[in-house]
């Protein structure tokens, strides 16, 4: 399997142990990922603020880098550059003038938006393409004793008619993975709640509750580990942590996992491998523990 | 008999409490039936408001299982399918004062929703005896903001109203002032987006709940960005949200990708970032996350990128 | 106790309309009672337009031919000089509307758009897609929060107080906090819309159109004028008789029957889907009864086809009815035909107002517009389009009308006032106590059934008969009706017990309306008198409340320039 690989900033700079993690789950579950040359940042939902043609066009020239490698798709492990990525495809594939016009606008870069590569994140692929069985197989150490609560993160699920790939009032596809690696997922309130990250500058005390609301929520669910497929959602929960915990009386501390890390360590992978020492949050002690690391 | 169990929150002014009761299942039902008949056929004290029951008047909006719906308007099977589940448990929207049971005010939302003038200011191209000419195309501009109902879905859902101290404009109100704005018939497009900006505008989170609500699709995120964008067109670029989204555009142009260590201090200014963010980026160099002297070089290609800028800057926004 | 100069009772298009021209005058206390949020109001629901001869479309068009084509569909029952007056006014009110902010759909010109509609000799019908009630509603709503009109929502006409003839104000209750108010007035207006829900569930309107202000208005003696003329738009969805837009038929639609004939054919040669709403509820109904419509009994219906008109006309000019078609009967009008059936609509009768130009009605004081009352302006039949029109056309009037009374009278004495509101107060209590009795949503829906069956689209003595004898044996039973909420805040019980005794009330003003006109005239189709009768009955009914006895006298009716003819369309 091959596809077109779309990091995004946070892989590169902030969030560099979900490209390790990444790479090496892709590495062990066979799948080639040919990271684009040359991608740009997707806008992160805050460029069309300033011009919406501009967050469409350099999009347009993102997606264009993976239509010239000839794959069917690109594939993101962020809910914000799958979001920014889809919208743009979606306004240039429903609307021929605006296509025209951005595709006038890439005549510096040399290529052209065609609208023949889809865009889709890791998780969907897993379970639309390589499937949960192919992946059960690969699980050399389930993951049986581990609570985790799943935070889906706005970006993968809303709007739906750019999103789709599940209900977004009760999607399931993070609960199917956990099932494939052996975790039980727990149901907390949070479940479905927004991280705050992207108005974290200028909303800064609202999305501080916010962080606390979601870590605490699945404290008391019961949860070992908070799993999310956003890079964005993950350093709000993790990095912002702290900060959070000063709004709250209750100790809210949950370690914050990238998908990616939970199916690298069902894969067997360790801990250090998938670079999972970096959160600001330690989550080591709690994998020693449920899953008997050494 | 296939059961439906229903959870109701109740208020009655003083104490809450959940209340349940049951119907027998019945195919291509709405909410609002079930609310009905629970009503009609087992308890008259319940109160919820409705009125025309084809999602034109706005009054039935609940939430079912944590998500905000209009209750004429949403199919029981569709909830049911959706939560895959034959319990529901119905509360009032959020963000409202509750009056009684699902019944909300809205009275306070609407005393906030007059600063933004949610009124034609009538441009000197009008008057009361002729009217105006308007062409098509500008009609289309407020054909879809009108379409709001205020049924409060949007606002229920709304994740910063959820957390905010009550300043933050309901996507509703953004809405309005976004109607007025964009009307050719409109001669103060900036009273109603003054009051916006002065009211918290960057505090969205883009989390799309508000547009994914609306019952009638009005497409209210992008309002808010035209609003961002007609805010940093009127000079407003001096505040944490305008520096914010300008780090981005201007990062990607230089060298197509962000500089997170430098984001704050774009964001911020350096003072702040120093005072504030400072535990918060020692945090993340001592975990490795952030390197402090990664400085990205520009990506492969960079100079199509600016040309897009360019293209942008000269073509689309002349 | 409340006081102010003028009182407006409903916040839909008549009402708010009314409190922006009455609270001009800086020097009135005015105040606004509605029992709901006001965009909430029934209004919001017109979606198809609002007639004016602007003449944009059709420079041929004018006031002239509104005019003619207003009588005309009234079955020559309206009274010409109020016709008159409407439609001479109504283009500068579109033109007032356009300056407030409506958002009028508009045509290559930038001009307010007009669409062709059922009885119209000319394309008038200004509109703005197919929400034009809800858009004139909150464009109304902004300029009332501009001019910071004095709102009272959840508030609840109780009754009003009339001693010797005199108007003294009125009693209403606080629904949020279970408070009964007297309030004191100079003059009112009554805007509180129809009463369709007498058909409780196969009725096109809002289920909160129980004709309060009307039955408040019948009790302190305001006759009620041709209570019988109940139009039944053709096009009700078929399951539950939410309303598709006449812009449906207007936009080219056809009608079909099991046999695929588009059989408007038979009864309106020439205008075909565009015969107006009466013809055409009767003509469904002449299909299904003779075996020509789909399924069978209450689940009867023929098509109504739009496919040919494409998906984009559709989606232009219909994309809220398609909507409607999709969420409530589950069809796309793009790709399936829609199966409906006639659904009570409208109420050509109400409150009887004497004077058109200031809506007043023959106590001074009282004056009303809308929907609740009968100018009349749409005598026997009320032609699409002309009620929004006739709703914020003889609401600004109202408004103008109660301002002026407001300075003309002083307040009276508050005697009656204050017993009335002690009396309210008496029985919300006793109400609030009584553990049994009958439940109160079966009288509403044993109501609804007799007024379906038997004083509904056809009609004869001896079916009209047995529900006037149901609506008897009813009134009797609802003296038993116990609401079961013992709560004093927000008893929504106890406002639907108020409302289900309004809506007999004026059920009762209908059977008894229409067993009287021994005639077949607009939406009054007999079978046992299947002609129109000029000589015995082109006149106004009137029906007085006098207790258990109602007592009917007729009116004549005002003829200025068009002499009854057959209709023909």
């Amino acid at each position: 399997m091959r596809y077109a690989f779309f990091p995004g900033c946070t892989l590169e700079s902030a969030e560099e142990e979900l490209m390790i993690s990444t790479l090496k789950v892709a590495e062990a579950l066979g799948i080639e990922l040919i990271e684009l040359k040359g991608w740009t940042c997707c806008g992160a939902s805050h460029i069309q603020d300033v011009d919406d043609f501009l967050a469409t066009s350099i999009n347009a020239r993102n997606i264009a880098l993976g239509e010239e490698l000839g794959v069917s798709k690109i594939i993101t492990v962020c809910n914000t550059c799958t979001l920014m990525l889809r919208t743009a495809k979606d306004k240039l594939d429903r609307n021929d003038n605006l296509k025209t016009r951005v595709n006038e606008s890439l005549r510096g870069t040399g290529m052209q938006y065609k609208g023949n590569t889809e865009v889709t994140h890791l998780l969907w692929m897993l379970i639309e393409e390589y499937g949960l069985e192919n992946l059960r197989k690969k699980v050399v150490r389930p993951l049986t004793g581990l609570k985790v609560a799943n935070f889906y993160g706005c970006h993968i699920l809303m709007p739906p008619k750019i999103m789709g790939f599940e209900n977004h009032r009760n999607p399931q596809s993070m609960e199917m993975v956990a099932e494939v690696l052996g975790a039980e997922s727990v149901e907390f309130d949070q479940r479905l709640a927004c991280c705050g990250f992207h108005s974290v500058f200028p909303a800064e005390k609202e999305v501080m509750g916010l962080t606390g609301m979601n870590t605490l929520s699945s404290k008391t669910s019961g949860a070992d580990c908070l799993v999310t497929p956003c890079p964005l959602c993950q350093m709000q929960l993790d990095a912002y942590q702290p900060d959070a915990q000063k709004g709250f009386k209750e100790d809210i501390t949950m370690p914050i996992l990238h998908l990616p890390q939970l199916i690298g360590l069902a894969l067997g992978l360790s801990p250090e491998e998938l670079a999972i020492q970096r959160h600001v949050v330690d989550a080591i002690p709690m994998l020693r523990r449920s899953l008997q690391l050494v | 008999m296939r059961k439906i169990h229903f959870k109701i929150k109740r208020f009655d002014g003083n104490k809450e409490w959940y209340q349940d009761y049951q119907l027998a299942y019945e195919k291509g039902k709405t909410i609002l039936w079930a609310l009905t008949s629970i009503r009609e056929q087992f308890d008259p004290t319940l109160v919820f408001t409705s009125a025309c029951r084809h999602a034109i008047c706005g009054s039935c909006g609940v939430k079912v299982n944590g998500s905000s719906y209009l209750a004429c308007k949403t199919s029981l099977d569709e909830v049911l399918d959706t939560f895959k589940t034959d319990y529901l448990t119905f509360e009032p929207m959020g963000s409202f004062e509750v009056i009684k049971d699902l019944a909300v005010a809205w009275e306070p939302k609407m005393e906030k929703m007059e600063k933004v003038k949610p009124w034609l200011i009538p441009s000197v191209e009008g008057d009361v005896e002729g009217g105006f000419i308007q062409s098509e195309e500008d009609f289309h501009h407020i054909a879809s903001p009108t379409d709001c109902i205020l049924c409060g879905i949007c606002a229920s859902e709304c994740n910063q109203l959820a957390v905010n101290d009550g300043t933050y404009l309901d996507p509703f109100i953004l809405n309005r002032a976004y109607r007025f704005a964009v009307d050719s018939r409109d001669g103060s497009p900036e009273e109603h987006i003054r009051p916006v900006i002065e009211n918290e505008l960057w505090k969205c989170m883009h989390c799309m709940q508000c547009a994914t609500s609306c019952p009638k699709g009005i497409p209210l995120t992008e309002q808010v960005a035209f609003l961002r964008q007609e805010s940093i067109r009127m000079g407003e670029v001096n505040n944490q949200g305008a520096k914010h989204a300008f780090a981005f555009v201007n990062d990607v142009r230089t060298k197509g990708r962000l500089n997170e260590t430098m984001l704050p201090i774009k964001t911020d200014g350096l003072f702040k970032t120093a005072t504030t963010k400072v535990p918060f980026a020692l945090r993340m160099i001592k975990k490795g996350k952030i390197n402090p002297f990664h400085m990205p070089k520009a990506v492969e290609g960079i100079k199509g990128v600016q040309e897009i800028y360019k293209y942008a800057e000269e073509v689309e926004n002349r | 106790m409340l006081k102010y100069d003028v009182v407006i009772v409903g916040a839909g298009g008549a009402g708010m309309m009314s409190a922006l021209y009455a609270s001009k005058d800086p020097n009135l206390s005015v105040a606004v009672l509605s029992k709901i949020f006001p965009t909430r109001s029934h209004t919001g629901a017109a979606q198809g337009g609002i007639n004016a001869a602007m003449g944009y479309r059709d420079a041929t068009d004018s006031i002239e031919k509104h005019f003619r084509d207003t009588v005309k569909g009234s079955d020559f029952l309206a009274d010409q000089d109020a016709v008159e007056f409407f439609t001479t006014h109504m283009p500068e009110l579109i033109s007032e509307l356009d300056y407030m902010g409506v958002p009028f759909s508009r045509d290559e010109n930038g001009r307010v758009a007009q669409r062709p509609f059922g009885g119209a000799s000319s394309p008038r019908t200004c509109y703005s897609a197919d929400k034009t009630g809800h858009v004139i509603l909150h464009a109304l709503y902004e300029q009332c929060l501009k001019n910071k009109v004095n709102f009272h929502n959840d508030w609840y006409l109780l009754s009003l107080s009339v001693d010797k003839g005199k108007f003294q104000g009125l009693v209403a209750m606080d629904i949020r906090t279970g408070e009964i108010h007297a309030i004191q007035a100079k003059s009112v207006v009554i805007a509180t819309g129809g009463f369709g829900r007498v058909y409780w569930s196969r009725t096109t309107n809002a289920i909160n159109m129980t004709g309060d202000g009307t039955a408040a208005c019948f009790d302190v003696g305001i006759p009620i004028k041709d209570p019988e003329f109940v139009q039944f738009h053709p096009t009700g969805l078929a399951s539950t008789g939410v309303l598709l837009s006449e812009a449906c038929r207007g936009e080219g639609g056809y009608l079909i029957n099991k046999d695929g004939e588009r059989f408007m054919a038979r009864y309106a040669p020439e205008k075909m889907e565009l015969g107006p709403r009466d013809l055409v509820s009767r003509s469904i109904e002449t299909e299904i009864k003779e075996g020509r419509g789909f399924g069978d009994g209450m689940g009867s219906y023929v098509l109504m086809d739009l496919r040919h008109l494409g998906k984009e006309k559709i989606m232009e000019r219909l994309p809220q009815v398609r909507e409607l078609a999709m969420d409530f009967e589950g069809v796309d009008l793009i790709t399936d035909p829609v199966p409906i059936r006639p659904s009570c609509h409208y109420m050509m009768g109400g409150i009887h107002v004497s004077d058109y130009k200031t809506c007043a009605t023959p106590i001074e004081g009282i004056h009303a517009a809308g929907e609740c009352c009968a100018v009349s302006i749409h005598g026997a039949n009320r032609l699409g389009g002309n009620s929004v029109a006739d709703v914020v056309l003889f609401g600004k009037y109202a408004g103008l009308g109660a301002r002026d009374t407001a300075k003309k009278r002083s307040f009276t004495d508050a005697k009656k006032l204050q017993q009335d509101a002690e009396n309210w107060v008496k029985k919300f209590k006793k109400m609030r106590e009584k553990k049994t009795g009958i439940n109160m949503f079966e009288i509403r829906d044993k109501m609804a059934e007799t007024m379906w069956y038997n004083v509904g689209i056809f009609r004869t003595e001896k079916e009209m008969q047995k529900a006037c004898d149901t609506i008897e044996v009813l009134l009797e039973q609802f003296k038993e009706a116990y609401i079961g909420d013992s709560s004093e805040k927000y008893n929504m019980a106890f406002i639907n017990y108020v409302e289900i005794g309004n809506l007999l009330k004026l059920a009762k003003a209908v059977a008894m309306g229409a067993i009287n006109r021994k005639e077949s005239r607009g939406s009054h189709s007999r079978g046992d008198y299947p002609t129109r009768d000029d000589e015995k009955f082109l006149k106004h009914t009137l029906i007085h409340n006098e207790g258990k006895k109602y007592r009917l006298e007729y009116s004549p009716v005002t003829i200025t320039k068009y002499q009854p003819e057959e209709r023909k369309y």
